[in-house]
């Protein structure tokens, strides 16, 4: 047995839900069988075939994609195990309710990267769209576990309703990041928009290089909670990038927001 | 069998199975850590009315504790899982999260959970956060001097408590001098607790007594009081001060060779140092699962 290595033909007409196209679901078929697994493609199925040559290759339980694959939607969603690396970009919902193993995006995301996941681990080495590791629209909880990596920059509502796990950006955040936030970790090595921790009741958001804009609704932090950071801070370091110094580095906190319940903080790395 | 002018019996130790875990104790420096872990260690000689056997493994730099500051490892030995969760709830509670700086981990990753921090976290009336670091989820729990961090649990591992050495020594100067040598090489060793003061005990007990009530009472062979009055004693005119050290480790291969150092350090002083005579204390190897033959201890010791 091995892995699979799907090639894309050409670049569809309409969007493509991958929904399903995991590496554990394919694991015990033929490649004449993984043609004829049905993707959604507009409102018809398709065969996964009319829109990927098939090749077996590489290590057990993964699954590779060759291609431009910004028109294809939910690649990884709801994967519990194995490694889905995508040498170009991904659609919408890309690690969408993952529960675990990884998934690698070597181009940008679309909207909605990692959200609702609960385990396992997304890295894109590009850039990610507006609501990543948030909910999915009309759910209480965001990110509920695992991690995610972008090595780019992220859009908007970053970790919106976020609730654990950790999300690092490695470049800047587009507005409203960590908004509304229940709990766990987003980390920041650029800049963040406008209205940085809106309405979020705890969690800690920590920017490694920029102080953002601090909302009214933040109050300053007297102490440094030491023995927290350090824990955290040798965490983040092995993320690399912008975390590698982190616990070599002093902080001031801003806790709030005290619009919510106000036991989030702000953590701004000096 | 004599070995620098000190017999050794052909005896055993008999050793008991029990429930540990390990904590480690940081503080700002390494002065708290030890307030904290002298504390929480305190009081706790053995389980017959202390609850649980503790005491302190060894100190901590910095590079070896998970938030970088210097720390103290302990452990808490106890007779069953549930005992060893009530004990470490309330010395944590009362010797750990009162100590000024202080934060606590759990010091074994692995075996059943029992709460570290998961009960004290309501100390924090509502203010307290709960973070989940890398898997792992911590409490932080405001305080006075800023905030108590405690791991939500620690790991409760089987193993072994009650291993034993008798030192017969010449008199009193002797006795405390061959016992301290032999607390310090056994405090070198990893996984391993004496829990007496001092590490040594000097009321060593045998089984049962003349009143119902009590199930052990003064180990009176052993006793230099009672020489020519009891009907069996072990003490002769030379032997006239007896030392008990006894051993609590995480494995049967750490009291084993705690013991072996112990015995070492006294065959080292030897009888010109008034150790004559080293035996163990057991109960005819029918309670415990544990036997620790001295002479095969050191047989196995010089050949390795």
């Amino acid at each position: 047995m091995s892995g699979w290595r799907l090639t894309l033909r050409q670049a569809p007409a309409v969007r493509v839900d991958l929904r399903g196209v995991l590496p554990a679901a394919l694991a015990g078929l033929s490649s004449a069988q993984i043609e004829q697994v049905p993707v959604g493609h507009g409102n018809a199925l398709v065969p996964l075939g009319e829109f990927f040559t098939i090749q077996s290759g590489g290590n057990d339980d993964t699954l590779a994609f060759e291609g431009d694959l910004s028109r294809f939607d939910r690649v990884g969603w709801q994967m519990a195990s194995g490694r889905i690396t995508v040498n170009g970009p991904a659609g919408h919902y890309a690690g969408g309710c993952m529960t675990g193993g990884e998934l690698l995006v070597k181009g940008h995301a679309g909207l909605l990267a990692a959200c609702e996941m609960t385990g396992g681990q997304l890295t894109v080495e590009g850039d990610a769209g507006d609501f990543a590791a948030s909910t999915l629209p009309g759910s209480v909880d965001g990110m509920r576990g695992g991690t995610l990596i972008v090595k780019g920059n992220a859009g908007a509502r970053f970790g919106d309703r976020m609730r654990r796990g950790t999300a690092l950006v490695f470049g800047n955040v587009g507005d409203f990041a960590a908004s509304r936030m229940v709990a766990g970790t987003i980390g920041i090595g650029g800049s963040a928009g406008a209205h940085v921790g809106y309405g979020m009741r705890r969690g800690s958001v920590v920017f490694t290089t920029v102080a953002p804009p601090i909302a009214a609704t933040f109050v300053p932090a007297l102490v440094e909670a030491q023995v927290f950071w350090q824990l955290l801070a040798r965490d983040l370091a092995r993320h690399g990038g912008p975390f590698t110094q982190l616990p070599k580095r002093a902080i001031e906190r801003h806790l709030g927001d005290l619009a919510a319940d106000g036991r989030g903080e702000l953590i701004v790395a000096r | 069998m004599i070995e620098n002018g000190v017999a050794i019996d052909d005896s055993f130790a008999e050793a008991f199975p029990m429930k540990a875990t390990r904590l480690i104790i940081t503080a700002h420096n390494l002065t708290w850590a030890l307030n904290a872990a002298v504390s929480a260690t305190g009081f706790a000689t053995s389980v017959i009315a202390c609850g649980c056997e503790a005491g302190i493994e060894r100190e901590l730099g910095p590079e070896e504790t998970p938030d970088g500051r210097p720390g103290v490892s302990v452990l808490i030995f106890s007779m069953s899982g549930k005992e060893l969760a009530k004990q470490v709830e309330r010395r944590v509670g009362q010797c750990v999260l009162t100590c000024p700086t202080t934060a606590v981990f759990a010091g074994i990753a692995e075996g059943e959970a029992i709460a570290l921090g998961k009960n004290l976290r309501f100390f924090g009336d509502g203010w307290q956060i709960s973070k989940v670091i890398n898997g792992v989820r911590y409490w932080r729990i405001p305080v006075m001097d800023g905030e108590f961090v405690a791991q939500e649990t620690t790991a409760v591992v089987k193993c072994v408590g009650g291993g034993n050495l008798l030192l017969l020594c010449r008199d009193t100067d002797a006795a405390l001098a061959v016992s301290e040598a032999a607390v310090a090489a056994m405090k070198a060793l990893p996984n391993v607790i004496m829990p007496f003061p001092g590490g040594v005990v000097r009321s060593g007990s045998k089984v049962g007594s003349k009143y119902a009530t009590l199930s052990a009472s003064t180990n009176d062979a052993f006793c230099p009081s009672l020489y020519g009055l009891a009907a069996k004693s072990e003490i002769t005119p030379e032997t006239r001060c007896v030392m008990e050290i006894v051993i609590d480790g995480l494995t049967e291969a750490d009291v084993g060779a705690a013991m072996l150092a112990g015995m070492k350090a006294g065959i080292a002083l030897g009888s010109a140092g008034g150790l004559l005579r080293i035996s163990a204390g057991n109960y005819g190897g029918k309670l415990g699962p544990f036997h620790f033959h001295l002479r095969k201890l050191l047989a196995a010791g010089a050949s390795s």
